[in-house]
């Protein structure tokens, strides 16, 4: 009885201890993906080279130079010292350039959990667009043919009602005076004044509004710059490049080192292809490296080896000398968004000019928008804190908000001084 | 009978017409091209005569010596002092011992630092900083910082500092983006959610997950 008791007590301890370490291993091996999010992707990606070696086989690899096992601790933990000690350390670092940070917090087994993770790691299938369905056929040059074809036989209906009228009256001995050709018609020649008239005075007039205005300007500009690819996709703020627009007149063009933010690191373009309106495809890649010649970046030895040169941007949105506009008061005080003036700028490859820039149109948004009075939250506008007696009016339910006119947004000297 | 032909031909004073009405419309529309400017007509005080931002000039020719940058050893007045340290290793190490020089931010003040952040910083560490940000989860910026981390948490805000001014392997200087005092707030927002996450963590017993154990 006795020994299978301490049989029975021995197999319960030993079950429990394998459910403890099998418990274990299952959770480092499920972590081992978000240890690896957490501590190595942003340097790291388990199948391809990227700020640092991929991860993929790292174990045979240091097998392969003859390396214990446990170097690659060693390596986690410590590598500022490794790194000018260590003869295969210091191999990477001048392959790759970027010391690594070393994580002495992670355990062997985690670092173990993710190197698995990344030996099992497989690339996710590519997700295949089917082809684009076929736009519709464009009907409109079969509705021109028609409506020419209908044109021609009422055309003719015309003229063969006509000579039968004058068939029928010869044989009714009814005389007629003697055609007229048409261009000496005058009912004719009338309808055609009109006519002539009208498209030339709609042109004439159009063009006249559209001196001095630009609305659909589209510059070639030196670095075909897409704000789709860089402010849709990509997300980054407006102000991120243009941080003038918060708190100058000028929404500023930004300096190079501000595109060389990011542009140090992003060498090629791998997005979505990019065409301008005509359709020509554009090479994302080669124009980063045309940002390179202006910057005088040599992406291979990170440094500057050359010197710059200026992008001559072509601006795009002028006005006129004899109007005042400041960004920041549209901006901060006014907290209009950017796309108000400029379109949906995220959306274009190419900037064009949005609105016509014109009088009637900052007078009509004036008239129309509110003013953000109200600061109840604490840190709201306090620009307008000075406007008393249309807070009490607010406050009294007298108004219900105050738009820009009401507060002297149409006086002529608001812009023009 | 013999009229029944005649209205096909185009004799020539309808010709003529034809002709006006073509040439007017393609003129009037043919001004524009959108790769070009429009036109203008009188343009009185339409442009400047003082020099307007980016324009090119001709000042060093008049003799007008402008600098573009403030002259150094200057401050531009209400700023912060400069910020000496060199941009090299001594110098983020010297930045360890570097203090803000700024009074605790207020409620309004943190929620400014926080737009700052969000505008110019979490484009990659991300908006919680946890360098999840669209151009890092994208995979096109390596090597970004997990300010959640707690080698981050531990770093002093000197160093943060040197960092924002100067740039670190990938991440370029942000001197030109955001002034002194700006750079201290958004270090200040930092440390001040680090803290918060720190505090969370050491609340909540990390049993499962080892790596967040610490501190």
């Amino acid at each position: 009885m006795n020994h299978y008791r301490r049989f029975i007590c021995k197999a319960t301890v030993g079950i429990f201890f394998i459910f403890l370490f099998s418990s274990h291993n299952y959770l480092f091996a499920q972590d081992g993906q978000a240890t690896f999010k957490t501590y190595c992707a942003s340097c790291h990606k388990p199948d391809v080279d990227f700020t640092g070696p991929a991860l993929k086989g790292a174990r045979q690899r240091q097998a392969a130079a003859g390396l214990p096992q446990d170097w690659v601790y060693k390596w986690v933990h410590n590598t500022t010292s490794m790194v000018n000690t260590d003869p295969y350390a210091m191999q990477l670092f001048a392959k790759f350039n970027t010391p690594m940070t070393a994580f002495p917090d992670l355990k062997k087994e985690e670092i173990d959990a993710v190197l698995d993770w990344a030996d099992k790691y497989e690339k996710p299938a590519a997700v295949i667009h089917p082809p684009g369905e076929k736009t519709g056929e464009d009907n409109s040059l079969l509705y021109g043919v028609l409506t020419l074809i209908l044109a021609v036989i009422a055309l003719i209906l015309l003229q063969v009602n006509s000579n039968l009228k004058k068939l029928s009256d010869e044989k009714q001995g009814i005389r007629t005076p003697n055609p007229v050709p048409f261009y000496r018609n005058k009912a004719y020649l009338l309808l055609g004044i009109i006519v002539l008239f009208l498209i030339g005075g709609y042109y004439t007039i159009e063009a006249a509004i559209g001196l001095g205005r630009n609305k659909g300007y589209q510059p070639v500009q030196p670095i075909f710059y897409s704000h789709k690819v860089h402010a849709g996709t990509n997300q980054i703020s407006c102000l991120y490049c243009h941080g003038g627009a918060q708190d100058s007149k000028h929404a500023n063009i930004p300096s190079v080192n501000v595109c060389m933010n990011c542009h140090m690191a992003i060498k090629e373009y791998s997005g979505d292809p990019i065409t301008r309106d005509d359709g020509s495809s554009v090479n994302g890649t080669a124009e980063i490296q045309k940002l390179y010649e202006y910057s005088g970046w040599n992406p291979s030895k990170k440094s500057y080896d050359r010197p710059g040169k200026q992008i001559e941007w072509i601006r795009i949105h002028n006005l006129p000398d004899y109007v005042y506009f400041n960004h920041s008061q549209h901006v901060k005080v006014g907290q209009q968004q950017c796309q108000t003036c400029h379109g949906n700028i995220q959306e274009m490859p190419e900037v064009a000019q949005f609105a016509d820039l014109s009088m009637g149109w900052c007078i009509n948004c004036h008239r129309e928008t509110k003013v953000q009075f109200n600061d109840d939250k604490g840190h709201g506008n306090k620009f307008y804190s000075i406007y008393e007696k249309f807070h009490d009016d607010i406050k009294n339910k007298k108004y219900d908000s105050v738009t820009v006119e009401q507060i002297g947004g149409t006086e002529c000297q608001k812009c023009h001084y | 009978m013999r009229m029944e032909y005649k209205i096909f031909y185009f004799k020539s004073p309808f010709r003529s017409w034809v002709i006006l009405m073509f040439l007017a419309t393609t003129i009037f529309t043919s001004c524009g091209s959108k790769r070009e400017p429009g036109r203008v007509y009188m343009p009185d005080m339409a442009y400047s005569r003082a020099y307007e931002a980016y324009a090119p000039n001709n000042l060093k020719k008049e003799g007008i010596n402008y600098l573009n940058y403030p002259v150094t050893g200057t401050i531009r007045r209400g700023d912060l002092f400069a910020y000496t340290l060199p941009n090299d290793s001594n110098g983020y190490k010297m930045a360890a011992e570097v203090k803000n020089p700024l009074p605790p931010l207020d409620s309004n003040q943190l929620l400014e630092a926080q737009r700052l952040f969000n505008i110019n910083c979490a484009i990659c560490h991300g908006p919680n900083m946890d360098a999840q940000g669209p151009l890092a989860t994208s995979g096109k910026i390596g090597g970004i910082a997990n300010l959640k981390l707690d080698l981050y948490i531990k770093k002093p805000e000197g160093q943060m500092f040197h960092v924002v001014t100067y740039g670190k392997n990938n991440m370029g200087s942000y001197a030109s983006q955001l002034d002194r005092k700006q750079r201290w707030m958004v270090v200040y927002y930092i440390k001040s959610e680090q803290a918060k996450a720190s505090a969370n963590k050491s609340t909540t017993p990390a049993a499962t997950d080892s790596s967040t154990a610490k501190k």
